[in-house]
């Protein structure tokens, strides 16, 4: 057994990487250095007062504005109820109230992971359709290099910003489990290594509701979902073979055998 | 500093990296202790970016709060058997998470220290919903006017959905 390292706790931002580097030698992955956003609850606290909300019922486009509060909220940097209360007092109508429902999910995973334990690590529930996954994440998949355009940029903005728009963590996700075939433990390992917010509650089971072990049918995207929610960033000048390309029930039927 | 708080120490995990902790909260003057768990992340690969964010969650907390805070990295019961042992604490003070991790650290701390007195604190909730779950949406029915509003219903039933 190694002897216990102790370490400072008054480290400046620019010495961080080094210090904390070589204090943790051999237990990170990729190079040492900051985080695209600061940790702390100095940090949330200001990133949730900064926060309005205004714009919130675009949510669901890549560059509409969410409030990227999550890894303060994982870390319990912030908690629920302040976040509750902040966004009670300063939002107004359907997007307070579709805010406040996004933040119950957080509660709602984190019951769930009360209720089931380890099991949330394993299929919860059969898939809903015949799925034969492989277990490992393919070298092309975690390099960034499938040739697709969107596909790679969803893992270059894991890696490079530790965080990712909720829509690219469902499109990954599809990707990854129903057009590649892969396990979603195997993303799940991924986004847990990376994602800033990562945690067993909110990873395992949102991947497990996109694999449909946690929900009663598998989700999936087309490439107008894609196009439509990314304003167009990658389609517009993609020459790929778009696996995308298809209307829902011709995906459906490609993917799962069945017809809606 | 009472007796009584000179005899406690806290530990800080990744769940718990705000001042506000309910187990923080509950012992302000403590010593407290947060630990890159080592055996864990030699065998789960973690970004280091992560660990920073995390780093620097432990740093701003220590900054906001009269108790001492230290940050180690080593196996995790270790290193708080020892740091409770070396301010002579009788209690450990934690705020619960749900993880599989947290029992297995709990249970080894047991094992390495049964006459520390470990006192585990709640975690805040959103809700006050305690049935059992399966799906978001009946959940979502059962708790939509406690979180939309911030008090839970007159005649909110503590029972589950299905």
């Amino acid at each position: 057994m190694t002897d216990p390292v102790r370490l400072p706790l008054d480290l400046p931002d620019d010495q961080l990487p080094r210090v904390l580097g070589e204090a943790l030698a051999g237990l990170y992955t990729g190079e040492p250095r900051l985080p695209a956003r600061a940790g702390g609850r100095t940090a949330g606290l200001a990133a949730l007062h900064a926060w309005t909300g205004e714009g919130y019922a675009g949510r669901n486009f890549l560059g509409g504005n969410v409030s990227r509060l999550s890894m303060y909220l994982r870390h319990g940097m912030l908690g629920l109820r302040e976040v509750a209360a902040h966004a009670r007092a300063v939002m107004r109508g359907r997007g307070r109230d579709e805010f406040l429902r996004q933040l119950t999910w957080a509660e709602f995973y984190r019951l769930v992971l009360r209720q089931e334990g380890a099991r949330v690590l394993g299929n919860l529930e059969d898939p809903k359709y015949p799925a034969r996954w492989t277990d490992t994440l393919p070298d092309d998949v975690r390099g960034a290099r499938t040739g697709l355009p969107c596909a790679d940029a969803w893992v270059t903005h894991l890696v490079r910003d530790g965080w990712l728009h909720n829509h690219e963590r469902l499109w990954f996700a599809a990707y990854l489990v129903h057009w590649r075939g892969v396990d979603w433990r195997a993303g799940y390992a991924l986004f847990r290594e990376h994602l800033l917010d990562g945690d067993i509650a909110n990873n395992a089971l949102s991947w497990q509701w996109v694999a449909s072990t946690f929900s009663n049918k598998p989700y999936f995207m087309n490439q107008e979902n894609i196009d439509r929610y990314s304003g167009g960033r990658w389609c517009r000048t993609c020459r790929a073979a778009c696996p995308f390309r298809a209307s829902y029930g011709e995906l459906e039927t490609q993917l799962f055998g069945t017809q809606p | 500093m009472t007796a009584a708080q000179a005899r406690r120490v806290v530990w800080v995990h990744g769940d718990s990296l705000s001042v506000t902790d309910p187990a923080l909260s509950a012992c302000p003057d403590a010593p407290a202790l947060f630990v890159f768990d080592r055996p864990f992340l030699q065998v789960v690969p973690v970004a280091f970016p992560r660990l920073a964010f995390m780093y620097q969650g432990v740093r701003d907390l220590a900054a906001h709060r009269t108790g001492p805070t230290e940050i180690r990295v080593g196996a995790v019961p270790d290193e708080l058997a020892a740091f409770a042992g070396a301010h002579h604490a009788a209690e450990l003070h934690v705020t619960r998470n749900f993880t599989p991790d947290f029992a297995r650290i709990v249970e080894g701390l047991r094992a390495a220290r049964p006459d520390l007195r470990i006192v585990i604190h709640e975690p805040e909730r959103l809700t006050s919903f305690d049935g059992p779950l399966r799906r978001f949406f009946g959940f979502w029915k059962k708790v939509e006017r406690e979180v939309l509003h911030g008090e839970p219903a007159p005649d909110f039933p503590r029972r589950g959905h299905r």
